[in-house]
């Protein structure tokens, strides 16, 4: 599988709020912890090995299942296996619960229900579609469930 | 570096939501011919393969820090994408038609994690500002389905008594958006009012990436991973750009008939 990888190296060096040593451990049987420079850039999680300039890999944030696993210890993983599953010590509890925080929350899938909710709860409390300001109402990407289309209702109930 | 490429198969094949999907030529990366190829444009993924049937992905384009610009091209309705920085490259495609062109320009150039970030933020803001105005109205978790059981430490079980939850989300959420008595969670539950309000803003209970509630009181702006907007005007500003941009270029297409006449380096945007 081809992929475009100086752009997305490139995407590795972008300025990001959650960057961190971690301590990370592969999916493989046999893999190890190793302290890496863990790095968070839009749905892209990179890991470094430490002062580095080229991420080791990029794992892709989106259909990923994220948990705390103990107390400073949280898991990612991949296509509901066992064997896609890494595992990333941190420091304090804290910030194990602010990575899975940011994490879930990077998802494009995450953002987009998201999306949806916020679009119908403002439709339901005002009658009016919020994207049909910006012109994008009808855009298959936004939309509630199959093309369904929203209609005024009576919010008099309210 | 290493790009799994199981995980990035996976998401192109699994049932999330397509964007946008059809015949694109592509111009090869080796040979300089245009080839024909299946594309699914799926958030800021654009995957390729020979035909829509095909269970091996040729590749994947990822849309971060790109351009989406027409080019100069012998084929007609061509456009690119354009990364700016010296080393990085430009993927030329050309669509079957004018129409196609410029819907796949239109879902590439929104197809970046900022813009849907920045939308999200803003219709967020909205709703908190409604919601406000409706001070009867509580804000309402947003809950997804399969609440699991509490875990050391953390408080799911207020948030599992102070807010409905749904057996099956899609589904629900449009009906409820269209029916009058439907999901407790979309009409205003009269309970649980004077509860929500006391609820820690820092519940994270344990779940799965896909099935993640928001929390609400939702936790400040900031607390978005990387970035902090003024997102009304942010957004508003980025639209009305796009807008004023797309309408000059239909108009010049229009003027140059077809599309096909050159248009060079000109960009309609940068997301960059």
């Amino acid at each position: 599988m081809r992929f475009n990888e100086k752009e997305l190296v490139s995407l590795s060096r972008q300025p990001s709020e959650k960057a961190a040593e971690l301590g990370m451990r592969g999916p493989k049987k046999g893999d190890v912890v190793k302290k890496r420079l863990v790095k968070l850039v839009v749905n892209f999680l990179f890991y470094f090995r430490t002062d580095e300039e080229e991420p080791i890999g990029a794992l892709l944030l989106e259909q990923c299942r994220v948990e705390k696993e103990d107390s400073q210890t949280f898991s990612i993983a991949f296509l509901d296996e066992a064997e896609k599953k890494y595992l990333f010590e941190c420091d304090s509890e804290e910030q194990c619960g602010e990575w899975i925080d940011c994490i879930i929350k990077a998802s494009y899938e995450f953002m987009r229900k998201n999306l949806i909710f916020y679009r119908t709860e403002i439709h339901r409390l005002t009658g009016k579609d919020p994207l049909e300001q910006y012109g994008i109402s009808d855009e298959t990407r936004f939309q509630v469930s199959n093309g369904l289309q929203l209609m005024t209702r009576d919010t008099s109930s309210l | 570096m290493k790009f799994d490429e199981k995980i990035v198969s996976y998401f192109e094949s699994c049932n999330s939501p397509v964007d946008k999907k059809g015949y694109l030529f592509k111009k090869g990366e080796i040979k300089t011919s245009y080839q024909k190829r299946w594309f699914v444009l799926k958030g800021n993924l654009l995957f390729y393969k020979d035909r829509p049937d095909d269970r091996d992905l040729t590749g994947v384009i990822v849309l971060e820090g790109c351009t989406v610009q027409l080019c100069e091209s012998e084929e007609q309705f061509a456009f690119s994408l354009v990364w700016n920085e010296p080393g990085l490259r430009t993927y030329k495609f050309a669509a079957e038609d004018q129409a196609s062109q410029e819907s796949w320009i239109k879902a590439l150039l929104s197809a970046n994690h900022s813009y849907l970030y920045l939308l999200v933020m803003d219709l967020e803001k909205k709703y908190r500002d409604l919601v406000g105005e409706f001070a009867s109205e509580p804000t309402k978790a947003f809950t997804m389905p399969n609440l699991s059981s509490a875990q050391p430490g953390l408080p799911s079980a207020s948030l599992s008594t102070q807010t409905s939850t749904l057996p099956a989300y899609s589904a629900t959420v449009a009906g409820a958006a269209f029916s009058p008595s439907s999901s407790p969670m979309l009409t205003p539950p009269n309970v649980s009012s004077k509860s929500a309000s006391k609820r820690s803003p820092k519940l994270w209970p344990k779940r799965s990436a896909n099935v993640m509630p928001i929390n609400t009181p939702s936790p400040p702006l900031g607390d978005w991973s990387g970035l902090c907007f003024s997102t009304k005007d942010e957004f508003g500003k980025l639209h009305e750009d796009f807008g004023k941009e797309v309408k000059v270029l239909i108009a010049d297409w229009l003027r140059k008939g077809q599309g096909g006449a050159a248009v060079q380096g000109e960009d309609l945007i940068d997301f960059g």
